[in-house]
């Protein structure tokens, strides 16, 4: 029911969004053209000018590193900035720079507690020094700030692989250009609508500190209780909308401020549907071959649907330890498939009170990243797998590859592969090394298939820039906040870099007149797509996947983690 | 390479600038201007949703607090969040016993407020819930000499 009001949503957005990033006149333009002008202005851009895919990628890079050295200050002398009613300290360059790169990549790994230690303490009276936890002006200017940049980049960089595939295109656009209208276009609008809403249904939003109320026993114990306030709504409806999933809690839309009640669950999985699904169509439309959104969306959505029978297998799960009792079990396995599916990574439960095979179809999600995959990224990663199959199909059938009528080359071949090995490298390594240097150890993890499943978890989610995780603030050591942002900053920017390569190198090229290749439009091809992308990440993984949440699932823990 | 540096040239100046102006628009106005309108149309979500006795802030409905007094309905502690604020009506109902030797209030009357208080179910999914703090208020007011030094 949710999927189809995402997927249908999808199909109304997707038209406005082509015509954002085509510069078609809008009703909006009498409001909005004179500040996007004022933006061009002041950073002495020239709208019309268009980029190469190396000039693009490069833009995007630097304006994202500058964001976040940006954010990185504010991270490290949050302690003397204004904002901080909680007297928060500043954090410690590692965790910063970790804490930087994860909210600048989409990916939104977090290794501390917005609230400090006062997680999990129902009556918490007061804050422990020394704690990491975040002041108002880090939540904003930080972690706020980047969730909105990173989803308008990685908007950015999926169109312009697209435009490299429209035929006639002369360049990529104009980064600048399309961060900027992204914002003011699309995250803007939809957030603000978004938050009003959250805030609506409960989710506060406020800039004074943490109210000290004396309980209803407190009328004879003196007992107090802290009330975790602070702007709150603003932010959930970034993290969700732009698939960050950064929460503003350490214990992100379980606690009750971030996601109160059934109607705002089921609206933060909508959102976390909305544009990646949508993307999914602006691909066939600004392509102008509509049809050619078919392999993708139903490749991601059949993906999806297997995740969803695999999760759903143990049996119609009942509230459990780990869970809320407002959402129940069903919504809360549904959140945790939603979540992995589009790479957001914001959890509504514990994993550690889920089902082996729950994780196991996370896992999936995560290391096919195309289900539909994160903001942009996901149908960047699905045109790789389109060609990827585009060319075992051919090699089997001996005709020439082609997609969109575009011959595919030795080289987009090379570049779609090395895209796609990124990937297990950047997992399997560190997970590999997290045991061998005795990291694994230091933080209390074992190596039974329970510990090797949270640390195999923690890259990979970090790989995949998605966020959840099992390790949360243990993980806040040099080791793992040093590794795990190599690797988000990897897997982020070098598959980007790749796929923006791929589509540059489109531009320009003839295009082929009669249909000799292979229809990619059709149900077979979509059901051929599942199957090799299937073959080739499941195979990847396997051993990894099998000593992990399979191994336990099969040792007969329920929820052991 | 040179076609490189000569891109990194014409691009970090603009590319700074950028950073600043998103910073500012992102993690300042936006956020700002949110708050704005939540305080003025939305002033008790926006504040955390708090919850008077007798005029006085006790605590938020949708956060659990401690309870441990046999009184009263006490919330679950094994949750995802810590702060879970509601229990299955199931829990309550196995709570009533308990609340009913304490108070003298009886089983009937304590089901029936927990009937009340019922709060939704989704369709075929979830289970039918109730907020342990609410429950408690509402036993309060019931001004049974049990809740004598709460009222």
């Amino acid at each position: 029911m949710i999927l189809v009001v995402a997927i249908l949503s999808g199909r109304f957005l997707a038209p406005y969004i082509t015509r954002v990033f085509s510069r078609s006149p809008s009703r909006l333009d009498k409001v909005l053209n004179p500040i996007e002008k004022g933006i061009y202005r002041l950073i002495s851009v020239d709208p019309a000018r268009g980029m190469g895919w190396k000039e693009y990628f490069l833009a995007a890079l630097v304006v994202n590193i500058f964001q976040m050295a940006i954010a990185f200050i504010i991270f490290a002398f949050q302690g003397v900035l204004p904002l901080n009613p909680q007297g928060f300290p500043g954090l410690s360059w590692d965790l910063a720079f970790m804490q930087v790169i994860s909210f600048g990549t989409n990916t939104n790994l977090q290794h501390y507690n917005g609230e400090g230690n006062c997680i999990q303490l129902p009556n918490c009276a007061a804050l422990t020094p020394g704690v990491p936890g975040l002041s108002y002006l880090s939540e904003m200017m930080a972690v706020q700030f980047l969730q909105f940049t990173s989803a308008a980049t990685g908007i950015c960089v999926a169109v312009a692989m697209i435009r490299g595939f429209v035929a006639h295109s002369k360049d990529l656009g104009n980064f600048y250009v399309d961060f900027t209208r992204s914002l003011t276009r699309i995250l803007f609008p939809l957030c603000f609508v978004a938050s009003l809403v959250f805030v609506g249904l409960g989710v506060p939003q406020t800039l004074t500190g943490y109210h000290i109320v004396s309980t209803v026993e407190g009328a004879t114990t003196r007992a107090t209780q802290t009330i975790l306030v602070g702007p709150v709504a603003s932010l959930v409806s970034i993290m969700q909308l732009g698939t960050n999933g950064g929460g503003y809690y350490g214990a992100n839309s379980a606690y009750p401020f971030q996601n109160p009640n059934p109607a705002s669950d089921i609206f933060q999985i909508f959102l976390m549907l909305l544009i990646p699904t949508t993307l999914c169509f602006v691909f066939g439309q600004l392509t102008g071959k509509k049809r050619e959104t078919r392999p993708i969306l139903w490749g991601a959505y059949s993906l999806f649907a297997l995740d969803l029978l695999i999760a759903f297998t143990p049996n119609l799960p009942v509230v459990g330890p780990g869970m809320e009792v407002r959402f129940g079990g069903f919504f809360s396995v549904f959140w945790t498939v939603v979540t992995t599916a589009v790479t957001t990574g914001s959890v509504n439960a514990s994993l550690s009170g889920l089902n082996p095979l729950v994780i196991l179809s996370a896992f999936n999600g995560m290391l096919i990243q195309a289900t539909p995959g994160g903001k942009g990224v996901g149908v960047m990663y699905m045109v790789m797998f389109i060609i990827l199959t585009v060319f075992i199909v051919g090699l089997m059938s001996g005709r020439t590859p082609e997609y969109l009528g575009l011959k595919i080359t030795a080289r987009d071949v090379k570049l779609v592969m090395i895209a796609f090995l990124v990937h297990p490298v950047i997992v399997l390594v560190p997970t590999v090394l997290a045991y061998s240097t005795g990291a694994a150890g230091a933080i209390g993890v074992g190596t039974s298939s329970i510990g090797f499943t949270k640390i195999f978890y923690e890259f990979t989610s970090a790989a995949a820039n998605n966020g959840s995780d099992f390790l949360g603030a243990s993980a806040n050591t040099p080791f793992f906040n040093i590794s795990t942002a190599l690797v988000m900053f990897l897997g982020r920017f070098a598959p980007i870099g790749l796929l923006l390569s791929l589509g540059g190198s489109m531009i320009n090229r003839k295009r082929l007149t009669t249909e000799a290749g292979v229809r990619t439009d059709s149900p077979l091809f979509a059901l051929i797509l599942v199957g090799s992308i299937l073959v080739l990440v499941l195979l990847t993984f396997f051993p990894f996947l099998a000593l992990g949440p399979i191994l336990e699932f099969f040792q007969g823990h329920v929820n052991g983690f | 390479m040179m076609n490189f540096k000569r891109e990194f040239r014409q691009n970090y100046s603009p590319a700074m600038r950028l950073a600043v102006i998103s910073l500012v628009l992102c993690g300042l106005v936006f956020p700002l201007v949110i708050t704005g309108i939540a305080q003025v149309f939305l002033p008790s979500q926006a504040n955390g949703s708090l919850v008077q006795l007798h005029g006085k802030n006790v605590g938020s409905s949708l956060i659990a607090q401690t309870f441990s007094l046999p009184i009263f309905f006490h919330p679950r502690n094994d949750s995802a969040s810590g702060v879970d604020p509601d229990i299955t009506v199931k829990d309550a109902y196995s709570q009533i016993p308990r609340i009913s030797s304490a108070t003298d209030i009886s089983v009937d009357m304590l089901q029936q407020i927990v009937n009340q208080n019922e709060e939704g179910t989704f369709w075929i999914f979830g289970t039918p819930y109730v907020n342990v703090l609410r429950l408690n208020l509402v036993l309060i007011q019931t001004n049974n000499s049990a809740y004598g030094a709460f009222q």
